[in-house]
């Protein structure tokens, strides 16, 4: 009976945490919501990063479509909403995720917080935090040093290569939990995207790695280095490597058991088996 | 000198007829349980051949008993550090087939089975699988020399034998075979006991038979393989090791053992020795064509007056003295040096002896005819069918000479006693091979009574067991009785 009451209790538990968690999302002020989530792919008064500038949304489309759209972006592609398409096409074909914590509520404040910022001469989150300077053999020097984890990053990030792999990241390649970033440049839409994303990652894995070990200015663009380096040299070597990964996967595993075997060859096996069907006759 | 006292066994190995008897008596009583079917803890086996398990002999395989490296002596299958590594898996165990799987048939069948153009027929069953199996192999699969191309042929103790000594061996009409019967040898220095991760086989104080605590028995079976004779054996059914326990309920009641009561022959005999525990180790350690004289050595004369005085000292009590110096096991050790220990190079100091056994003269079959090398009734004991190297194999450490001395007694008293009541040799004759024999007249006659004319009694010295002394050795006697009494009896399991 006990060990039932227990249960019971576990259970209640549980669900009143999952209830409670969410809140303080939703509680968020809509500034650091803005850097946690949206910044990676819009800026205010900065131009276009993967998504739209936001400059003036307010003044583009009403707060009752804005509402709808910033809740559920994709339903709004699917339903064929013109403008919403449109937005597809100029963001070369990437849909605007849905963010977990875009409720009805934040979505009201955070277009009153993108009408605000609006009207300021320039917002904080303009962009060209990134540095524009050309990047030199020191930046991709120091940039395969953080990418792998040589070098420590200053705020306790784990290293890139635990989660992702790269063309020109050598043996067996790098992570896989992560995607590939060989071509990132492409997907993102260049240099300003991408640095825009490693100063506030979008997805929830990121987001949550990162979340206390933000990247410094001056190790973004050093990682930046080593990626445009990785997509100009293209995506061939990594192929080459998964294959090799696999071969010394299996040659490692063969050699293991031929050392086991060495090892272990004054084992027992059997002896009248052996001896009746042939194996020891003759020995003596 | 440290005077222990040792229920001690002589097989006559020139008395056996191979009617394994002891083995069923020792199965009815002890080895009939659920887990225990493919267990013989007697059993006989034909030499040639390759015993039970298959190959026993063969330590290179089966690691059993100890080697002696510069004098040290070390188990060559487990260790200190190697227990921890094989705890899970010990590696030097025989399979099951090695032994055998034990089988039943299926006799139902003979009564149920349904009208049929033919007759029913009981088909074997498995004890373990319970499914039909095809019998491959049994517990004296090789008995009267049975598959003897493959069984007989790679005896391990045919090593060291001239191909054409093998080749005779095998010859048509001139095989030979003797029966060499096995039980737990009960050994001075037990590989199973220092082998046992959990201390649960224990050499008993008063008597030194060596007993499995079911209680404290883990199931690890480092005494499996650490045994040279394979004469523990692992019960799937309990999960515990069992082995021979020299019938000791049987003992302490003043009864032979079972497999000694029943026997046909009259090939047993057992008595008490007492032995110097101090020296042991020493002498476990010895090389191998010293080791036969040096476990004689351990062996006290329980007429000494020291050795009595130091096995009093010990707790020995009078009576079972009295029956040390009654011992026929001590004549056939010590005093006539005619019983031998088997595998000694093994070096657990077993405490079974085996008096070797006379062959017959070997023969020549020319057109037809059978030759006989000699024509001599007792023939030249070199010119046995069995060749000495074999003998010197089992009983000597692969060294002739102790295993001439005692086959070379034996023929002498042949003679002599020939002398005697047939007359068709001279006395003359039968005097002159007593003293190359190193046997008296007196010897002769004592041989040949403990031989031929032994009753129960002479063949069975069993000392009185005095429980209540044994206890005292490891217990105060009055907390073991507060402690004993009625209480709950509980079979080995699984489990903690």
């Amino acid at each position: 009976m006990r060990r039932n009451w227990m249960r019971e209790w576990y259970l209640a538990a549980g669900v009143i945490v999952g209830l409670v968690a969410p809140w303080p999302a939703g509680a968020q002020k809509p500034a650091d919501f803005f850097r946690q989530n949206c910044m990676s792919c819009h800026t205010i008064g900065g131009g276009r990063i993967t998504g739209p500038d936001l400059k003036g949304v307010t003044q583009r489309k009403d707060a009752a479509w804005l509402e709808k759209f910033v809740q559920n972006p994709k339903a709004a592609i699917d339903g064929g909403d013109a403008y919403a398409v449109q937005l597809q096409q100029e963001a070369r074909g990437v849909i605007m995720p849905t963010i977990p914590g875009m409720n009805a509520e934040m979505a009201k404040a955070m277009i009153a917080f993108l009408d605000a910022e609006s009207k300021l001469a320039k917002s904080q989150f303009a962009g060209g935090a990134i540095s524009d300077r050309p990047l030199t053999a020191v930046d991709l020097a120091l940039g395969r040093e953080l990418f792998y984890g040589t070098k420590k990053l200053a705020n306790g990030g784990p290293a890139c290569v635990n989660c992702h792999t790269m063309g020109t990241v050598g043996g067996l390649g790098g992570g896989r939990l992560g995607p590939d970033l060989t071509l990132v440049y492409a997907r993102l839409g260049g240099r300003k995207a991408v640095g825009a994303w490693l100063v506030a990652p979008a997805t929830p894995t990121m987001q949550s790695v990162f979340r206390g070990a933000a990247l410094q200015p001056e190790e973004i663009l050093p990682l930046l280095a080593m990626v445009e380096d990785a997509a100009r040299q293209g995506p061939a070597a990594n192929q080459s490597s998964l294959v090799k990964f696999f071969v010394a996967g299996f040659g490692g595993l063969t050699l293991g058991l031929v050392l086991l075997g060495a090892a272990w060859r004054g084992r027992f096996k059997a002896v009248r088996r052996p001896l009746v069907h042939g194996g020891m006759r003759g020995e003596e | 000198m440290n005077v222990r006292s040792q229920i001690s066994m002589v097989f006559h190995l020139d008395k056996c007829i191979g009617c394994h008897t002891c083995s069923i008596a020792c199965k009815n009583i002890w080895t009939d349980r659920k887990g225990t079917e493919y267990m013989w803890w007697n059993n006989v086996e034909t030499k040639p051949g390759t015993g039970f398990p298959t190959r026993w002999e063969d330590q290179d395989k089966y690691h059993g008993g100890w080697q002696a490296k510069d004098g040290k002596l070390e188990l060559k299958s487990t260790s200190k550090a190697k227990t921890v590594f094989n705890i899970y898996h010990n590696p030097s165990m025989p399979t099951m087939d090695d032994y055998y799987e034990p089988w039943t048939y299926d006799y139902q069948h003979l009564f149920n089975a349904p009208e049929g153009p033919d007759q029913p027929t009981a088909r074997p069953i498995s004890m373990v699988t319970g499914e039909l199996i095809n019998i491959e192999s049994g517990p004296n699969w090789d008995d009267d020399l049975g598959g003897s191309p493959i069984y007989a042929a790679n005896d391990p103790n045919l090593k060291g034998l001239s191909a054409e000594q093998q080749a005779q061996l095998q010859a048509v009409e001139r095989l030979v075979f003797f029966y060499f019967p096995r039980i737990c040898n009960h050994c001075l220095n037990p590989g199973c006991v220092a082998a046992c991760p959990s201390g649960a086989l224990y050499k008993r104080g008063e008597d030194g038979i060596v007993l499995v605590d079911q209680t404290r028995c883990r199931g690890w079976r480092a005494c499996v393989a650490a045994c040279p004779y394979k004469k523990v054996f692992y019960n799937w059914s309990t999960g515990k090791s069992e082995k021979c326990i020299l019938c000791f309920p049987r003992i302490e009641t003043g009864q032979a053992p079972a497999c000694f009561h029943s026997c046909v022959g009259r090939i047993r005999y057992l008595g008490v020795l007492l032995y110097d525990a101090s020296r042991i180790e020493e002498m476990a350690g010895k090389p191998d064509e010293e080791l036969v004289e040096a476990h004689r050595s351990l062996i006290l004369d329980p007429n000494d007056p020291e050795v009595i005085a130091a096995a009093r000292a010990n707790g020995i009590h009078d009576s079972v003295i009295e029956t040390a110096q009654k011992s026929p096991v001590y004549q056939f050790v010590k005093e006539w040096k005619i019983a031998l220990p088997p595998h000694i190079e093994f070096r657990t100091m077993p405490m079974l002896f085996y008096v070797p056994p006379m062959s017959p003269v070997m023969s020549n079959r020319t057109d037809g005819k059978i030759e006989h090398v000699s024509e001599d009734l007792f023939h030249d004991i070199d010119e046995a069918r069995v060749p000495m190297q074999f003998l010197a194999n089992l009983f000597g450490a692969g060294h002739e000479s102790k295993v001439r001395y005692a086959l070379r007694k034996q023929k002498a008293v042949r003679w002599y006693r020939r002398a005697l009541t047939v007359g068709d040799v001279t006395m003359e004759t039968a005097e002159r091979m007593l003293r190359e024999a190193d046997c008296t007249k007196e010897e002769a006659e004592a041989i040949y009574k403990l031989t031929s004319l032994c009753t129960f009694d002479d063949r069975f010295v069993i000392p009185p067991a005095h429980r209540e002394e044994a206890l005292q050795m490891l217990d105060g006697v009055f907390e073991h009785k507060q402690a004993a009494g009625f209480g709950f009896i509980s079979g080995p399991q699984r489990g903690m």
